[in-house]
């Protein structure tokens, strides 16, 4: 590895680290730190309130922050070097309408109960449907998969529209899910962020695999990439991480456009050395833009802030390489 | 080595090609040819298993390549495609250490071995100088001379080329094609676009056109000039290069086989002079004989080339009474002769001389003969002729007459 990666990697480390002390303190009242820890010189005794705040509230909120900003940094790596395109995202073949129409059926049909878990199908199943149409004798162009991406995200799109159309009062409880935000998150909610985690790993290890496919589907053929298999394996973990990201959080945008694309800016394109540090990278995003929201602006949905911090930087980008 | 036997493949609706079977063995480099649409890159996309075949088996060493796994074939096959886009911008070590991958195991990175062979490979493409640039920011030479140092580091038996060199300039091509034909004990199988350099660099050529083998041997026995006329459309010359004895294609014509009415015309020639009327009348759809002419004239070549009746003698030879009676023959049956301005001395005079009698058959000549007979009696040679002579000075006067 580069000495340039190392540190950079070393870097994102010890700021995640940091981030998540100061992001305990940060909140609509500020808690210190040493009130908490039992280990930190302070004056008088344990703060109780300020205990069940940190430890019930916002730790929760704050892992499962970093762990959903970080599956999505993956994910949308893990896209981009599929389809050789850097404008891809974790939801670029339907996750995030799948999961959206998923929240949406749960909200209206069943007044919310179960839905994570509705969310979870509707993202995942989205993502397998797009597969099924693609394929013919067990290949699936990237060029297909992208197409019928956007023609099942549409179709799911109209039906959600049909659905907040009739959906009453519920709506409001749509459009908030549909901004994306950290509310309700528990100790459950991290725990299934876990599996973001393991996730993650797994697209580490086909890293120098995903090198390679993006030199093209017959080039990585030709270079000993079972590429049909590796296909399924990628969309299937995106899907899955991409899943368990929109039923933690809602559809949360940008983060996985984005972060994968400013790395890739610093580390350059090798798989190996983006994917450790998109992951990081997208979790330190998205647990800053909640630390903002819920300290600054009332607890507003992250989603409007991942967007309107990420689109202008985003378009800041696309001139200085247009510059370069 | 490598035995594709009956095979037919494309693209999901109809065979693309059918029932090809070729062989190639060990050091041997096979040239596939043919005009557009013929089915080249579809047989290379079988021979690398990137189409299955719908029939028919790609065996190496005799084991069905469908049998082999991706990792297995990328140790045995590489591939150099026509164009590499690479939309990342990857250095140029970290492209051809990619060449590596299937020898690297899915948790482990790369040895010091892997990395010797990288670099050996960078320096026999002579590209270590660029190795820590962008494979974007480098020109599309380079770049392909990376591609092939990648296919290199994989430590092939086989090389597939498929136009690898087509989109350079010459002086790339020559580079990367003397690159390629020097790696020793690799077969390569390539497809070619240049004829000329199908024929230079390859042992073995396979022309194929409407997806099946139309031609199949050396260089000289598939670049002939029937073969090009049938299958690409083109009257072309072959000759032999001088330097390397392979085939050459030069002067291409256009193929008009649509000429009103097909004359059967005779040329006499000499030292070069028809080789060009020769062509042109060719491509008109005339039908020529040549003659007399040495078997060192280029005339001889040309008419050869053009699969042209001649009557030839060994250089120097005199013109022998055999001869004469067939050159008879030939101008009798012409609708008309044409005599391209040539040297004339006393041995080649009874070309001449022999035309005196031809009745009803006008003789054309064109442009001027120079007389070295001796007392320079040319012009009152052709005094004795029964219709006279017309005398043109370029083809383009030449062929109203040819035509009335």
């Amino acid at each position: 590895m580069k000495p340039k990666n190392v540190l950079v990697l070393t870097t994102l480390c010890i700021l995640s680290v940091i981030s998540i002390f100061i992001s305990i303190c940060m909140g609509p009242t500020s808690v210190p730190l040493a009130a908490i820890l039992p280990f930190l010189p302070h004056e008088g005794t344990i703060d109780a309130t300020a205990q069940m705040i940190v430890f019930d509230v916002r730790l929760p909120r704050i892992l499962a922050a970093f762990l959903v900003g970080c599956g999505l940094a993956v994910a949308g790596a893990a896209m981009q070097g599929l389809f050789k395109n850097s404008m891809a995202d974790p939801y670029i073949i339907g996750t995030s309408s799948g999961g959206a129409l998923g929240a949406a059926i749960a909200i209206v049909i069943f007044g919310g109960l179960f839905l994570p878990v509705f969310a979870f199908i509707g993202a995942t199943g989205a993502t397998f449907l797009v597969y099924i149409v693609s394929t013919k004798k067990g290949r699936a162009p990237v060029e297909t998969l992208l197409l019928s991406g956007i023609a099942l995200s549409m179709f799911f799109s109209s039906i959600l529209s049909f659905l907040m159309y009739n959906a009453g009062k519920s709506l409001h409880q749509i459009m908030f899910w549909l901004m994306g935000g950290f509310w309700n998150v528990g100790w459950p909610d991290v725990y299934t962020g876990v599996l973001i985690l393991v996730g993650c790993v797994i697209i580490v290890a086909f890293s120098r695999d995903l090198n390679i496919l993006s030199l093209g589907e017959d080039d990585a053929f030709s270079l000993g990439v079972n590429v049909e298999q590796l296909k399924k394996i990628l969309l299937f973990l995106s899907a899955f991480i991409a899943g368990i990201a929109v039923s933690i959080a809602g559809a949360i945008g940008f983060i996985g456009l984005i972060t994968p694309h400013i790395i890739r800016l610093i580390v350059g394109p090798d798989h190996r050395i983006l994917i450790p540090t998109s992951f990081l990278a997208g979790g330190l995003f998205l647990l800053w833009a909640d630390n903002l929201t819920r300290t600054f602006f009332n607890d507003m949905p992250v989603g409007i802030i991942t967007a309107f911090v990420g689109a202008p930087f985003f378009m800041y980008l696309l001139r200085m390489r247009m510059k370069a | 080595m490598i035995d594709v036997s009956d095979l037919s493949v494309g693209y999901g609706a109809g065979a693309i090609i059918e029932h090809i079977s070729l062989h190639a063995g060990k050091n041997l480099s096979v040239g596939i040819i043919g005009p557009n649409g013929s089915g080249k890159t579809t047989l290379l996309k079988a021979i690398s298993n990137i189409l299955e075949p719908y029939s028919g088996t790609v065996q190496i060493d005799g084991e069905d390549i469908t049998s082999i796994s991706a990792r297995n074939l990328a140790q045995t096959m590489g591939v150099v495609p026509q164009e590499t886009a690479i939309s990342f911008d990857y250095s140029v070590s970290d492209i051809v250490m990619m060449g590596r991958h299937s020898y690297i195991g899915r948790f482990s990175s790369e040895s010091p071995e892997d990395r010797r062979i990288a670099q050996a490979a960078m320096e026999t493409c002579n590209i270590t100088q660029f190795a820590d640039r962008s494979v974007n920011e480098i020109s599309g030479g380079e770049r392909q001379r990376v591609i092939i140092a990648r296919a290199i580091a994989q430590e092939p038996k086989i090389l597939l080329l498929d136009e690898a060199t087509s989109h350079l300039d010459i002086n790339h091509q020559i580079e990367i094609l003397n690159l390629i034909h020097n790696l020793e004990g690799v077969v390569k199988i390539g497809v070619y676009h240049d004829l000329n350099l199908a024929a230079q660099y390859c042992d073995h050529l396979i022309l194929l056109n409407h997806g099946a083998i139309c031609a199949d041997g050396s260089p000289a026995e598939v670049l002939t000039a029937g073969n090009l006329k049938e299958h690409y459309s083109i009257n072309a010359v072959v000759t032999i290069n001088p330097v390397s004895k392979k085939p050459r294609i030069t002067s291409f014509f256009e193929c008009h086989d649509n000429c009103s009415s097909p004359k059967k015309i005779h040329i006499i020639s000499g030292g070069g002079s028809g080789s060009e009327l020769m062509h042109a009348l060719c491509a008109c759809g005339h039908s020529l004989s040549a003659g007399i002419l040495a078997t060192n004239d280029s005339d001889y070549a040309a008419a050869v080339s053009l699969e042209i009746p001649v009557i030839a003698l060994p250089a120097f030879a005199p013109i022998s009474k055999e001869k004469t009676e067939e050159l008879k023959r030939a101008v009798h049956e012409a609708d008309c002769v044409v005599l391209a301005g040539m040297p004339c001395g006393d041995d080649n005079l009874v070309n001449i001389t022999l035309l005196s009698d031809l009745v009803d058959t006008p003789v054309y000549v064109l442009g001027k003969c120079s007389d070295f007979t001796t007392g320079g009696n040319l012009q009152t040679v052709f005094d004795t002729f029964q219709e006279g002579i017309v005398p043109v000075d370029t083809m383009q006067e030449l062929f109203p007459y040819i035509d009335r």
